[in-house]
């Protein structure tokens, strides 16, 4: 299938994104943000079909429109007014039906569309392939320096305000990383399972260990494998990439579960 | 400095005529969403003090330590916390060990005793750094100072309430802590436990000459321990020994019930209601 330039750039981007996914997870699964995840990405058609309609690149109106809606979130559920899931609830669904609405005024309802949605291995150009690797080292380069920071936070967020780090950065630094590598994503994976890279692998590494750095270890090797076997089905088959690799996934996660020790332990 | 290692501040290491004062506040008043939740609160806390604060549910006990950290801003009056405003410490925040009421943890969440001591130090090793040789060694130092060597790779939820705390207060002692902020610390222990975790800290403050503020509605486990106790509820209704603010008819006030102390039980009977 390498033959083939289309798949060597799905690969490519494919293996860049999922590195930054699978890393990201953690902190998601964690800091329990699989929600926010979901709304960020969903917020993305708002993004897209404002470019589509206005004729400009979708992923980069996407990207402003999702970095913004992860920090508005995360900025309005600081403040404390409103809980974070109605927020994103409500942002979420706005941005989905502005999207709608433009798209359906511009009459521009075509395929294009219908690949951000589900993702599309012929939809990625050798830009967006070194957009999506020079975000996903941005996105690893900045877990690395801030690791023990995001770890801290994740886990006792009140302690770590009180004894000085910068919290509030970090948590702004973490939104905009799942907003940039959802971006980065939706091309290949689409908008509707995006979110599933930003659960998954660190749900199926959190089976297998209660070390958070075999979890970690784990969630990545799930989230390059899962994208390189979804991605090789998906050609074979000839079916959306984005629902292959979600459905190899799962099955790595229900592999995980059945083998993870605590289960194990747990049986007579 | 170095950002690896933990110095000791200027506070300390300057020369002292008498009992240096680490905690100071003057007429604090902290509002939060236009409510008044303290008032006229006025106390100073002396260097190797045990300072106990007690009050009934909602009195701001909390809101207190928390001004005192720096997480809240009073609306009048001032704190001074090693001579400085809270929200100006950067490096003093080395001494200052912070034990919230309630750490709400994920059990699962995959991290070992020792990481969660670790997470202490990493204000000390700094933005953009690893842990060193030196903070490994520190981790492992407080671990075993709160008694739980032997069980720094177990993974922190499946220890048992007793032993979480201690693993929170040797994260509090990972620094160069010279002061313990302590909110509720034996609340959800049993009896045997709370007695347990009382003798460390009481060992640990005598060892390492430790400054403590303990939060807590037990009054009676405050009168044990503390030096000296201030009650408030909303304002401030008593600072003194355990004795006199026992004995104190203001004492029944604040907490608008009365105290059977020599029944032993530690308990109070609800006679004014709440």
């Amino acid at each position: 299938m390498l033959r083939y330039v289309f798949m060597q750039k799905a690969l490519l981007g494919g293996m860049s994104v999922a590195l930054a996914c699978s890393l990201i997870s953690f902190f998601v699964v964690t800091r329990r943000l699989a929600f926010m995840g979901m709304g960020i990405s969903h917020a993305a058609f708002g993004g897209v079909g404002l470019g589509l309609a206005a004729g400009l690149d979708a992923t980069v109106t996407a990207g402003f429109f999702c970095v913004a809606v992860a920090l508005g979130v995360g900025w309005l559920a600081r403040r404390g007014r409103m809980h974070e899931d109605t927020t994103i609830g409500i942002l979420f669904t706005a941005s989905m039906a502005l999207g709608a609405l433009v798209v359906g005024l511009a009459r521009r309802y075509n395929l294009d569309l219908m690949s951000y949605l589900f993702g599309s291995v012929l939809a990625m150009s050798w830009g967006d392939v070194i957009a999506a690797a020079v975000l996903s080292l941005l996105v690893c380069l900045f877990t690395a320096a801030f690791f023990k920071e995001l770890l801290f936070v994740a886990f006792d967020e009140e302690t770590a305000t009180a004894s000085g780090l910068p919290v509030r950065s970090v948590y702004y630094g973490m939104l905009t990383a799942m907003a940039l590598v959802i971006v980065v994503s939706i091309k290949l994976v689409g908008i509707i399972l995006v979110s599933a890279l930003l659960v998954m692998p660190a749900a199926t590494g959190l089976q297998l260990s209660r070390d958070y750095r075999k979890v970690i270890a784990f969630a990545v090797l799930d989230g390059l494998a899962s994208m390189a076997l979804g991605l090789w089905l998906s050609y074979v088959a000839d079916v959306p990439p984005g629902a292959t690799i979600v459905m190899v996934m799962f099955g790595f996660f229900l592999l995980a579960m059945a083998l993870s020790p605590r289960r194990l332990l747990r049986s007579p | 400095m170095s950002p690896r290692t933990c110095r000791v501040s200027e506070f300390f290491s300057g020369e002292s005529e008498g009992p240096r004062r680490v905690i100071e506040l003057r007429d604090v008043r902290v509002e939060r969403d236009g409510r008044v939740v303290l008032d006229g609160i006025t106390f100073t806390v002396e260097e190797g003090a045990f300072l106990g604060i007690i009050g009934p549910n909602g009195a701001g006990k909390t809101t207190l330590l928390k001004a005192i950290l720096g997480l809240i801003r009073p609306s009048r009056g001032e704190v001074r916390v090693l001579g400085m405003a809270p929200q100006q410490l950067r490096r003093e925040l080395h001494h200052i060990g912070y034990m919230p009421q309630q750490v709400l943890f994920d059990p699962v969440f995959p991290v070992s005793v020792f990481d969660v001591v670790m997470m202490g130090r990493a204000c000390c090793i700094g933005t953009l750094r690893h842990p060193s040789r030196k903070d490994r060694e520190a981790v492992l130092e407080s671990i075993r100072a709160v008694g739980l060597e032997g069980l720094e790779r177990r993974p922190i939820g499946e220890l048992s309430g007793g032993q979480q705390k201690r693993a929170f207060l040797a994260r509090a002692l990972c620094l160069e802590t010279r002061i313990l902020l302590l909110d509720e610390p034996c609340a959800g222990l049993d009896v045997e436990a709370q007695e347990a975790f009382l003798a460390l800290l009481a060992e640990l403050k005598e060892r390492r000459g430790l400054t403590v503020v303990f939060v807590s509605h037990d009054v009676a486990t405050l009168a044990r321990h503390a030096d000296s106790i201030v009650c408030i509820n909303r304002t401030m209704h008593l600072h003194g020994s355990p004795q006199e603010v026992l004995g104190s008819r203001r004492l029944h006030e604040a907490y608008r019930c009365e105290f059977d102390f020599l029944a032993g039980d530690g308990g109070r009977s609800d006679k004014g209601g709440a």
